[in-house]
């Protein structure tokens, strides 16, 4: 069994998140709502529709961009968008698509030209060919360098800013952070947990750790604070650990001893600790 | 579907191997054509044998094997448009591209090599098609079967080199061993090519040829329809 017990529901206009480590799930069941896999039991409903028995209703609703799938080489990129425009009753102007995807420059290029990003920024725009008002985007900025990946992530956001739901399959915990509006972890099947990114990550409520340098005072009872779990000091070097809103009580009890501190870095509690702590194992 | 049409006959004409399929033949028609003898009845019969064989064995297996190895009729079973109508318009197209390249053999064996034509038409065609149809369900199974075009150029080249010689377009027919001459003609290509040859040499093609030619298009798409996987 793929998965077991998986529930979840997505608010029109949000950009939901599912995130996973590889064999987890988050495929299957996104596979099972756009309809390309008929789930043994359970019940699924898009746009109140049932994805198998209401396939033809629903794919003229839904955009999809499926992970690790191509175009022929030899299909011009203004000839992919016209295709898929065709595919549809009532599809957006593809035009308006290249603009807005940048594809502009690119209309008479063939797919097999294309790098990486265009190519993804194709890819979307054809999710989007049939003024859908649901898109499922399966790991979207895999194989993508960093610069391509936030151009991608600014044009998700303008997806959602016209009212499309995004649902978003990913395996990049920052991705997820910078996007979704909430997210459900998947492992082994089940959904572990499903919040807003930030609620998951207060939620584990994992270890963190801030580091100073100390310039002038002396170091008091920082170990005492609530929150803290230890302290270990390496000549001036400090690096206290703890959970909750501790950095805030060590920065206050510092300020009030008057010790003067450099270089204070305070880790940002990320996905990636909440997920670790939810699944027991590290991403990837 | 006009539109998928159209698209998908810009791909075939920006593919090499499309116009491989049409020129070998072809080639061959004119190389050989210029020393054979007058009355020949082997070598048109041959040519043609040669496009149907390379249409059904390579072209059409290789590119929708590679459509599903690309995603691309997953990706279309996202769309209100099924694959399965991909499929019929690649096959369709294959079928006019063979057709138009059995034309044009016949046309230029008519014309420029002076060959004698049947007069039969109908029963060309009929026999054309029925072959067609055979090689065509032999190539619809490589698709079914080959996880990648690769895969599925693979086996068309090991198919067609046996199935060729077995056909009797590597040598004649009649220097063939016996046996093996005689299994060839009852093999999809060499069914193919010994009515065409037989209308040549105007007789009509043997119904149990034809018959068999039949049985081959029937039996083996059905077969590539029961194993067929969309991803």
């Amino acid at each position: 069994m793929v998965l077991d017990g998986v529930s979840f529901s997505v608010e029109e206009g949000e950009i939901f998140g599912i995130l996973g480590p590889n064999g987890a799930g988050k495929t299957t069941a996104v596979e099972c709502v756009e309809g390309l896999r008929r789930p043994d039991g359970g019940s699924i409903r898009v746009l109140g529709l049932d994805p198998i028995e209401n396939r033809g209703t629903l794919c003229e609703q839904t955009g999809v961009q499926l992970q690790d799938t191509q175009l022929p080489d030899n299909l011009k990129v203004w000839e992919a968008l016209d295709l898929y425009a065709s595919f549809y009753a009532k599809p957006c102007d593809w035009r308006e698509l290249l603009q807005q995807w940048g594809l502009e420059d690119k209309r008479d290029a063939r797919f097999g030209k294309l790098s990486g990003g265009q190519r993804q920024r194709l890819f979307i725009a054809l999710a989007l060919v049939g003024d859908p008002r649901v898109v499922f985007l399966d790991e979207l900025t895999t194989g993508l360098d960093p610069q391509a990946r936030r151009a991608t992530w600014s044009l998700i956001k303008q997806i959602r800013a016209t009212g499309v739901t995004v649902v978003l399959v990913s395996h990049y915990m920052d991705e997820v952070e910078e996007l979704c509006d909430r997210a459900a972890i998947f492992d082994q099947g089940r959904i572990v947990t499903l919040d807003t990114p930030s609620g998951i990550v207060a939620e584990i409520d994992a270890e963190y750790e801030m580091r100073f340098t100390l310039i002038a005072g002396d170091l008091a009872d920082v170990a005492g604070l609530p929150g803290v779990v230890r302290v270990t000091r390496n000549g001036d070097y400090i690096v206290v650990t703890g959970r909750g809103d501790f950095a805030t009580a060590v920065t206050a009890q510092l300020a009030r001893d008057h010790v003067l501190v450099s270089d204070l870095r305070i880790d940002r509690r990320t996905l990636d600790d909440a997920f670790i702590a939810l699944t027991g194992q590290p991403f990837d | 579907m006009g539109k998928l049409a159209v698209v998908e006959v810009k791909l075939l004409a920006r593919e090499p191997g499309a116009i491989f399929t049409l020129l070998i033949p072809l080639f061959i028609l004119l190389a050989f054509g210029s020393s054979i003898e007058p009355g020949d009845t082997v070598l048109l019969p041959m040519a043609l044998a040669i496009a149907v064989g390379l249409v059904g064995l390579y072209l059409l297996p290789t590119t929708l094997a590679t459509y599903r190895e690309r995603g691309i009729l997953r990706r279309m079973s996202t769309t209100p448009v099924r694959p399965a109508n991909l499929l019929a318009v690649q096959v369709i197209l294959q079928l006019v591209l063979t057709l138009t390249t059995g034309a044009l053999l016949i046309a230029i064996a008519g014309t420029v090599l002076n060959a004698d034509l049947p007069t039969a038409v109908g029963q060309i065609a009929v026999t054309f098609l029925l072959g067609t149809g055979a090689m065509f369900a032999v190539g619809l199974l490589i698709a079914a079967l080959a996880r990648s075009g690769r895969t599925a150029n693979g086996l068309g080249v090991l198919l067609y080199f046996p199935m060729a010689y077995l056909a009797g377009l590597m040598q004649p027919t009649d220097q063939m061993p016996k046996l093996l001459a005689r299994v060839g003609e009852y093999t999809p290509l060499g069914a193919f090519r010994q009515s065409m040859h037989q209308l040549w040499t105007d007789t009509t093609p043997s119904p149990v040829l034809l018959a068999v030619l039949a049985a081959y298009a029937v039996a083996i798409s059905a077969a590539a329809a029961r194993f067929f996987r969309w991803e």
